[in-house]
């Protein structure tokens, strides 16, 4: 097990500095470069040479790819080229509020993903199931965007149910010590807070757990059909084990397994969609960090954001690997 | 069936949470505005943006302000009068207000205003690309500066030298980047020009020693791209402006739509600037109110490069200028919110005159052209594709509107667009566009900041790439202008210029808008200014009307 586990750590290292020399190359490609973000209407030709000569962008783009490289591989993560704050401090800022989302829509799309997803097994071909699967097949082909508009204008704007922007209240002065709001307002004896924190964070995370939630529904369905009509489960039926016993020893301990794959790739997909909804729900967050990165071409801030991202999608698909271990003795690394 | 229940009982969370709209009621002492983007230094002298100086002009106060609503009106602030100047106009005089204090309990004296001088003349060659405003007023930093020296004659009296005369030097005080900070935070901040690498200067990154005025508000904490929070200096020294609120919040919401409808759901008290399209919104909603700022600080012109044929041709200008129907342009897409332009600069400037521009007359612009001999008529015209400004709301819009003027009175148009960031402000700076759209929003209401440094002054001697408009007599008139040391004589030559420009009509003006803000019908006392010199201490929230 250690021994797999370290082969699929040393993988990564060409995976992370191929990506990186990609990335590299393709944000270089982006026209304009950061003089006018920072300079605005008042960039000169010298001002933008001076700027250009003081971040480093002058120099041949093979040097500057060394220097980042360099730069990276020994901890630092650069600075923004907009407000010259370090990358490592803004990042561990903004990533409390993207977990805190991602998590939220995790809970979403599980939470009524696997509920759904067996119920849609049990009556394949009845009303419920055909609702289920129309329901999840909208859920997959909708965009996040789209979404999140659709449910900020109809529950914020419209009926005024929920908040559509920010993580809590602005009128509501409380020192973060966590960064996890649902937990800092807790640590500030304030309930009702907490109740904002929450109350924000229901539309983003349905938003965002669309789509998984559309994928967890149907390979639930699909894993339960094909399991139930296994064999065994046949027989564990034929000497009269209750129902429920055979739904839970039998059918769900074999189903989980290519659920349990879904969910950890789709926490990859939550990271990637987290850009948009953040965007959407003006969320602080890495997501609209991001994008606010690439609109001033920060490119340290771009960079070194999108590493860290694929540094965590392989470290979760390494963990859903480990678990399946646990999950199926079967498997063994 | 437990997956079942946990779903359930997540559900039914969901449901009581939202069902609590039993959130605490909406506090009547902060007031949470949202900005179109976040500050990006807590250091008044290295910044150069408008988000930074609308909240640093909470906290920090220069020797010499705007009136609140007025884009040009100096008052003294930190000094107790506007200042005496030498018969040379080499010399000015600053008498210092008495028991001041700067947030940190430091003392307002001559000596701190002496240091804050001193640094705006030696900005280190690092810090240099970040103190745009100290450079553009002073054209340098240490030999090159124009700030000879500035002295203490006493505890309370400050004399400050130029090198050369330059009669804007009281207005460009005004601006934000000039306030005074307390000498004990610059040097806990490592902002006393000790350090050259900005990413170490804690006081313009939010850190110690960020952001310590005399102002009504205090600085109490960035969280970059989410909040700015500022709170009530109890002891401000002016007790008659004493804030009433206790706190404001800043957000910084890039998309206009996110910021009105933040405003309809209450996320927001005040919204700085809206868009024209969202006029109408706001007026339809009882519970809002849209603040309409007076007067406009910007100008929007159609903007040529004489080095192309055939707008190197002052007839086809002339003819460009009779074509477009301004009026019809600011109905459609201003929702009425913009002047007609009169000038280069907005009518609030100093000295602006009534240049009389031609208006709409098709008629007459088909004889200019037909007169002009010129036969080939093509235009590249050029359009960014991804922003809107406040001068220009719908830039696609707008060039879609005076292409078809154009091509009304038989000019053919081609079509062209880029991205604003990327390539479209390179490129026309650099002389690659024919025709484009851009404008200016003022700095200072000095006819330098517009007609000189906006537009037409001469860079290294020499007519600029952007426009390529060469006129030496005007360059000459604004130079004497900005080195004329009475009023009347900077009048006589700053009209002098104006009317050379006229003559020949280097560009189209088109508009000058006026941004509206909008807020809650709670939000009182707010006065709206168009150069956004807007002191929230005299704001306050009356949440007893809902």
């Amino acid at each position: 097990m250690a021994r797999y586990i370290i082969r699929r750590l040393l993988a990564a290292i060409p995976v992370l500095l191929g990506l990186s020399l990609v990335l590299f190359a393709y944000i270089r490609l982006l026209p304009g470069d950061p003089c006018v973000a920072i300079l605005g209407q008042h960039r000169t030709v010298e001002t933008c040479a001076k700027l250009r000569e003081h971040l480093g962008l002058d120099l041949p783009l093979w040097q500057q790819y060394v220097n980042y490289l360099t730069q990276t591989l020994s901890g630092d993560f650069g600075n923004s080229v907009i407000n010259a704050l370090p990358f490592t401090q803004e990042f561990l800022v903004r990533f409390p509020g993207t977990l805190e989302l991602t998590i939220g829509a995790l809970i979403f799309a599980i939470g009524a993903g696997i509920p759904l997803g067996r119920l849609a097994a049990r009556r394949v071909g009845g009303w419920a199931d055909g609702l289920i699967t129309g329901i999840s097949l909208f859920g997959v082909s909708i965009p996040v965007f789209v979404l999140g508009l659709a449910l900020a204008v109809i529950f914020g704007v419209a009926l005024g149910w929920l908040p559509t922007q920010g993580r809590i209240d602005a009128h509501f002065r409380f020192d973060s010590i966590t960064g996890f709001l649902l937990i800092d307002t807790l640590l500030a004896g304030r309930p009702d807070y907490f109740v904002d924190v929450v109350r924000h964070l229901i539309l983003p995370s349905v938003a965002l757990g669309s789509i998984p939630l559309a994928i967890i529904t149907r390979i639930t369905r699909a894993s339960v059909i094909e399991v139930a009509n296994e064999d065994y489960v046949r027989t564990a039926r034929a000497k009269g084990l209750a129902g429920k016993k055979v739904d839970q020893r039998h059918v769900m301990r074999n189903a989980w397994l290519p659920v349990t794959t879904v969910i950890g790739l789709q926490v990859g997909g939550l990271l990637g969609g987290a850009v948009l909804t953040e965007t959407v729900f003006v969320w602080n967050g890495v997501g609209r960090w991001v994008v606010d990165a690439i609109q001033n071409h920060d490119y340290p801030i771009i960079q070194s954001t999108i590493l860290v991202f694929a540094a965590f999608f392989l470290i979760v698909n390494l963990l859903v690997d480990i678990g399946y271990a646990f999950l199926n003795p079967r498997i063994r690394y | 069936m437990k997956h079942l229940r946990i779903g359930a009982l997540f559900s039914a969370i969901l449901v009581v949470a939202a069902a609590c709209s039993g959130t605490p009621a909406k506090s009547s002492t902060t007031l949470v505005v949202a900005l179109p983007g976040d500050i990006v230094r807590t250091d008044a002298m290295l910044t150069d943006d408008s988000n930074s100086s609308y909240v640093i002009q909470q906290v920090i106060e220069g020797l010499v302000g705007l009136a609140p609503g007025s884009t040009s009106e100096i008052v003294p602030v930190l000094a107790t009068a506007l200042p005496t100047v030498s018969k040379d106009g080499l010399t000015y005089t600053f008498t210092l207000r008495e028991g001041v204090k700067f947030h940190d309990g430091t003392d307002f004296d001559a000596d701190a205003v002496v240091y804050n001088y001193e640094r705006f003349r030696t900005v280190p060659e690092g810090l240099q690309d970040y103190s745009y405003y100290i450079g553009a007023v002073f054209g340098g930093y240490g030999d090159s500066s124009n700030l000879e020296s500035a002295t203490a004659v006493d505890d309370y009296t400050v004399e400050i030298k130029l090198k050369a005369v330059s009669s804007n030097f009281t207005l460009t005080q005004t601006l934000p980047v000039f306030g005074i900070q307390s000498p004990t935070a610059l040097a806990l901040g490592l902002a006393d020009n000790s350090e050259v690498d900005i990413t170490k200067v804690t006081g313009a990154q939010g850190g110690a020693g960020a952001m310590v005025g005399t102002g009504p508000f205090k600085f109490s904490s960035w969280v970059v791209n989410d909040t700015v929070e500022i709170v009530r200096n109890d002891t401000y020294w002016n007790t008659a402006a004493i804030a009433k609120l206790e706190a404001v919040v800043f957000k910084p919401v890039a998309e206009e739509t996110q910021r009105v409808n933040g405003l309809a759901d209450g996320t927001y008290d005040l919204v700085q600037v809206i868009a024209p399209a969202d006029v109408a919104t706001i007026a339809a909603n009882t519970g809002l109110q849209a603040i309409d700022r007076g007067s406009s600080f910007n100008i929007f012109c159609l903007q040529m490069n004489h080095t192309y044929a055939p707008v190197s041709n002052p007839m086809i200008r002339e003819a460009i200028a009779y074509a477009i129907d301004k009026e019809s342009l600011i109905e459609t897409f201003y929702a009425g919110a913009a002047d007609v332009a009169k000038n280069w600069m907005p009518m609030d400037v100093q000295y602006a005159l009534d240049l009389e521009l031609p208006t709409y007359d098709p008629a007459k612009a088909e004889e200019l052209i037909a007169a002009s001999g010129e036969t080939d008529l093509t235009i590249d015209f050029w359009y960014p594709n991804d922003v809107t400004r406040p001068y220009m709301p719908d830039p696609k819009g707008l060039f879609e509107a005076i292409s078809a003027q154009l091509e009304a009175v038989g000019f053919t148009v081609m079509a062209h667009d880029a991205p604003w960031r990327g390539g479209y402000l390179d490129d026309e700076y650099a002389g690659a566009y024919e025709m484009w759209l851009l404008g200016w929003t003022g700095d200072w209401a000095g006819p330098d900041n517009f007609l000189k440094t906006a537009f037409f002054g001469y860079v290294d001697g020499a007519p600029s790439t952007e426009f390529a408009y060469k006129n030496n007599k005007l360059e000459a008139a604004m130079n004497a202008a900005l080195a004329a040391t009475t009023d009347a004589q900077a009048q006589k030559l700053w009209e002098k210029a104006q009317n050379l420009i006229r003559a020949d009509l280097p560009t189209v003006p088109i508009a000058n808008s006026k941004p509206q803000a909008a807020a809650s019908i709670d939000v009182k006392g707010f006065v709206g200014s168009a150069g956004l010199n807007e002191y929230l201490n005299l704001v306050y929230l009356d949440r007893a009307g809902n």
